[in-house]
């Protein structure tokens, strides 16, 4: 190793009203490296890839650049320093066009006033075949779903030839398939002397990809220490500074009477012959790759996707859901898993954020009961230690772990029967996925099923009580717990 | 804030001025309060406090620039001056928070003045009949909005820009064009606009101009729907995170459809006080108004974004309106000028706001 690093970061503090979220942090990179950065929920990552990215000004500290002090402006600033960023929720364009998005502010040029589109497609299609994302680059990016959003923003990231490149949780939408590939190009872009920082949840992602490793608690770093020889359970004793008693809590349940059973659920193109029973306090879990169909079949359930024939029942009753206030009114839950797209109000306070499923249980005529809606509101953020505790902050100022966590205490109070969640720990820091286990069995004694959508491996094994696997549209295996390894879904859903 | 109150009140201790009752400190003072439920809040309020500042500034400056601004007449001016374009804003602000606007505003409130007016004048219906006319006729067109926004996928500003022109159309079709009572009839026949009526818009209640009591009443009611309602908190929710709030059982097109009755309601309440102010109603009335009324609503600090706002800085953008253009008279100002420095008000207020959210990150 060099030993001058390339980037070098010296007491950078950062404030926001009421967090002091970067308390004079030193970091530095070095010259092909990946230098992953871990700590809890708010611990004040994003902050500082952001401050680094030009999107955020610091209030105090240096940054030292191939040895010259600089300011980073803007983003542009950052791109011109040789700075790329994939942004933890994702910054990409809904109405433009996949190849737009990736060439956004840099349309290569042919002659002075036209745009080089042929050369454009055809490089926009070969980041995205070395992400194994085979998609029209002509489709606006409103149109995909959020792994393929996450890809195609990587894509971006990665066709700027950057020198630094920051990634904020980009696998966090990802299921294995595409993680896999996503390393491998991590580890090829390193070799050609890339400097990477590299922020994760998935512990287990930490030695695939990095040299070193930092970890951040409240603000202030722990430590820094080479990957090589650190146990999960250091990283996470620095990250959570106690010990982690359980990663996936599980209490044995013994499922009741089935709620929801689905017949034969059929959409044109997607859905194929969908059969499954869930029963009270089960916890029932789907997996599946890119585009196999988990999302569309949840969102049928749900009443936000038109279907073409197959039943639905509910507590034994036939139903159809053509909305999600119908839904909703037979006892679903649903949590969706692009939280910044259809979960979270961003302008409004946690509170209201929190209520927002169950209005009904908080208001009598119409009128709000503010003190209920409010006892239930402090209950929620403590019991899922939503940080900053403080229920008039706008949801939009907590990071996104914190954000995944209002979205989750929505549903958590909606009262729901049947609870659906997809992808229910993205972006949550370790000890707090722990407790989110232990509340799912809380929710299971209550006799409330649910139905878990996860591409975390581990997750999904140690948590549901059956898998269903799912690839293109339809069901290709069902395991009971215990009967399912890594090794056998992957396969059922390849 | 207390301290703001004293000073004010000391310069105008005017003994016999209740109507400072409506002078803007003091009804900012109440809003204020309702804005501030909580230790947490109010100082959160104070960082928010831009157009509040900038209407205590202002109301200071014209207070040394004109002897003749702060006097209880000129003061109980003002609120009438405002009270047209502050009902209208509180409505606007409800539109604008759940991701609309509305440009229909000005044309339903001749609209249902004009019905009103008619029916009072020339059909001999009481001025109860007449009122609940307008507020029916307001009501329905406003609904009639929100219907076909909801319903179809028009955009709010085309959907409202097409129905702000057929409300005229249809204000002028009712009145035939002429102002009603119409000089004739009011010479020939004697037909007039009920005294009550002409009370709502010019009369007072201890000194205190009715408009000014209407103001304080629609905004309460304003604000009650926004903070203590369920409809309240599913308009933020739309205006917010539109597919957000769907998954989370909101209806976006009950609540959408709410406000912009709402809205209409109001406009037909601001048709009543105007054509009780003008002593009659015609189809051209409040030309113009639905600017006025958006603008009263970004000064108070309302984006045009939607999720995030509230009808206390709208009373306060509506004030700072009605001040400016009423110091500028007492100025000398010509009306044309009046025009230019207020369309400049309308952007610095917005420059100045986003510099300061982003300098102070609230
Ligand atoms: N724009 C903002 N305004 C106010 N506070 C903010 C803002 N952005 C972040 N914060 C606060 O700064 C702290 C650090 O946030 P940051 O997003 O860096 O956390 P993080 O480590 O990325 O967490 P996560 O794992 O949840 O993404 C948090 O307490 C958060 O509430
Ligand atoms: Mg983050």
């Amino acid at each position: 190793m060099p030993t001058e690093p390339l980037l070098r970061l010296e007491a950078i503090d950062k404030s926001f009203p009421g967090v002091h979220a970067l308390d004079h942090v030193d970091f530095d990179l070095y010259e092909g490296e990946t230098h992953v950065l871990l700590g809890e929920n708010g611990a004040g990552k994003s902050t500082l890839v952001k401050i680094l990215s030009g999107s955020l000004p610091k209030d105090s500290g240096r940054i030292i650049l191939r040895g010259k002090q600089v300011e980073i402006t803007s983003s542009y600033h950052a791109r011109l320093l040789g700075i790329g960023m994939v942004y933890q929720e994702l910054s990409l364009i809904p109405d433009l066009s996949v190849v737009e998005n990736i060439f956004l502010g840099r349309l290569p040029r042919r002659r002075v006033f036209f745009i080089d589109w042929p050369r454009m497609y055809e490089e926009a299609q070969q980041v995205l075949k070395k992400l194994g994302l085979i998609i029209d680059p002509k489709v606006p990016v409103r149109h995909l779903g959020l792994a393929e959003r996450q890809l195609v923003e990587i894509a971006k990231c990665l066709s700027l030839n950057e020198r630094i490149l920051l990634l904020d949780e980009p696998t966090s939408a990802l299921s294995e398939e595409e993680r896999q590939r996503l390393f491998n190009l991590v580890n090829e872009l390193r070799e050609r002397g890339i400097s990477i920082i590299y922020i994760s949840h998935r512990l287990s992602e930490v030695p695939i990809v990095g040299q070193r490793v930092t970890v951040l608690r409240d603000g202030k770093k722990v430590a820094t220490l080479p990957v090589n020889g650190v146990g999960e359970d250091t990283l996470i004793q620095m990250m959570v500074g106690r010990e982690l008693k359980e990663q996936y809590p599980k209490e044995k349940m013994i499922p009741g009477e089935p709620i929801l059973k689905v017949q034969d659920l059929e959409v044109k193109g997607a859905l194929h012959h969908v059969d499954f029973t869930l029963h009270e306090g089960e916890i029932v879990g789907i997996y599946g790759l890119l585009n196999a169909g988990c999302t569309t079949l949840v969102r049928a359930l749900f009443g936000l996707q038109k279907t073409d024939s197959g039943k639905i029942y509910v507590d034994g009753r036939r139903v159809t859901i053509s909305s999600p206030e119908e839904a909703i009114g037979l006892g679903l839950g649903y949590l969706t898993r692009d939280r910044a797209g259809d979960g979270l109000i961003h302008p409004m306070p946690v509170l209201p954020n929190i209520t927002l499923a169950n209005l009904k249980e908080f208001s009598q005529l119409g009128l709000l009961q503010h003190q209920k809606e409010r006892r239930e509101g402090e209950k929620r953020i403590k019991e899922l230690r939503v940080l900053p505790a403080d229920l008039g902050r706008c949801a939009m100022y907590l990071s996104g772990g914190n954000q995944q966590k209002v979205v989750l205490a929505k549903w958590l109070c909606s009262g729901s029967k049947i609870l659906i969640f997809d992808e229910p720990t993205r972006g949550i820091d370790v000890g707090a996925k722990s407790e989110i286990f232990q509340l799912f069995n809380r929710l299971v004694k209550e006799k409330v099923g649910i139905l878990m959508i996860s591409s975390e491996l581990p997750e999904i094994l140690a948590v549901a009580d059956r898998i269903f696997v799912m690839r293109r549209g339809s069901f290709t295996a069902e395991y009971q717990r215990g009967e399912a390894t890594q090794e056998k879904l992957l396969k059922s859903a390849s | 804030m207390r301290e703001k109150r004293t000073k004010v009140s000391n310069i105008g201790n005017n003994p016999e001025s209740t109507v400072s009752a409506i002078a803007s400190p003091r009804i900012s003072l109440l809003m204020g309060r309702l804005v501030s439920m909580g230790g947490e809040a109010s100082k959160k309020s104070l960082l928010k406090g831009g157009p509040l500042i900038a209407l205590l500034l202002l109301i200071a400056y014209l207070s040394f620039a004109s002897p003749h601004f702060f006097t209880a007449r000129n003061l109980s001016n003002v609120a009438v001056q405002s009270s047209i374009n502050a009902i209208l804003a509180i409505g606007q602000t409800m539109v604008i928070i759940s991701g609309g606007i509305d440009l229909s505003v000005g044309a339903v409130l001749a609209l249902s003045a004009s019905v009103a007016a008619v029916a009072m004048t020339y059909h001999g219906q009481s001025m109860v009949v007449g009122m609940l006319l307008a507020l029916g006729t307001g009501a329905l067109v406003g609904s009639i909005s929100g219907i076909v926004i909801a319903k179809t996928k028009v955009p709010d500003f085309v959907a409202t820009l097409g129905i702000m022109t057929a409300a005229r159309g249809l204000a002028l079709i009712v009145t035939g064009g002429l102002p009603v009572p119409s000089h004739k009839a009011l010479l020939e026949v004697g037909a007039g606009l009920p005294s009550g009526l002409i009370w709502l818009g010019s009369g007072d209640i201890l000194g205190v101009p009715v408009p000014a009591l209407v103001i304080v009443a629609v905004t309460i009611m304003g604000w009650h729907i926004l903070t203590n309602t369920t409809l309240g908190r599913a308009i933020y929710a739309i205006g917010g995170n539109r597919e957000a709030a769907r998954v989370s059982g909101i209806s976006i097109d009950r609540t959408k459809i709410m406000a912009y009755t709402i809205m209409g309601l109001l406009a037909a309440v601001a048709g009543i006080v105007l054509t009780g102010r003008l002593n009659s109603a015609n189809a051209l009335m409040a030309g113009g108004a639905e600017l006025h009324s958006i603008a009263a609503v970004v000064i108070g600090g309302t984006t045009l974004l939607g999720g995030a706002g509230g009808v206390v800085g709208t009373l306060i953008g509506a004030f700072i309106m009605g001040t400016l253009g009423n110091g500028l008279n007492l100025l000398g100002v010509s009306a044309f000028w009046q025009q230019v420095i207020m369309g400049m008000l309308i952007i610095s207020v917005v420059v100045f706001d986003q510099w300061r959210r982003r300098r102070f990150a609230v």
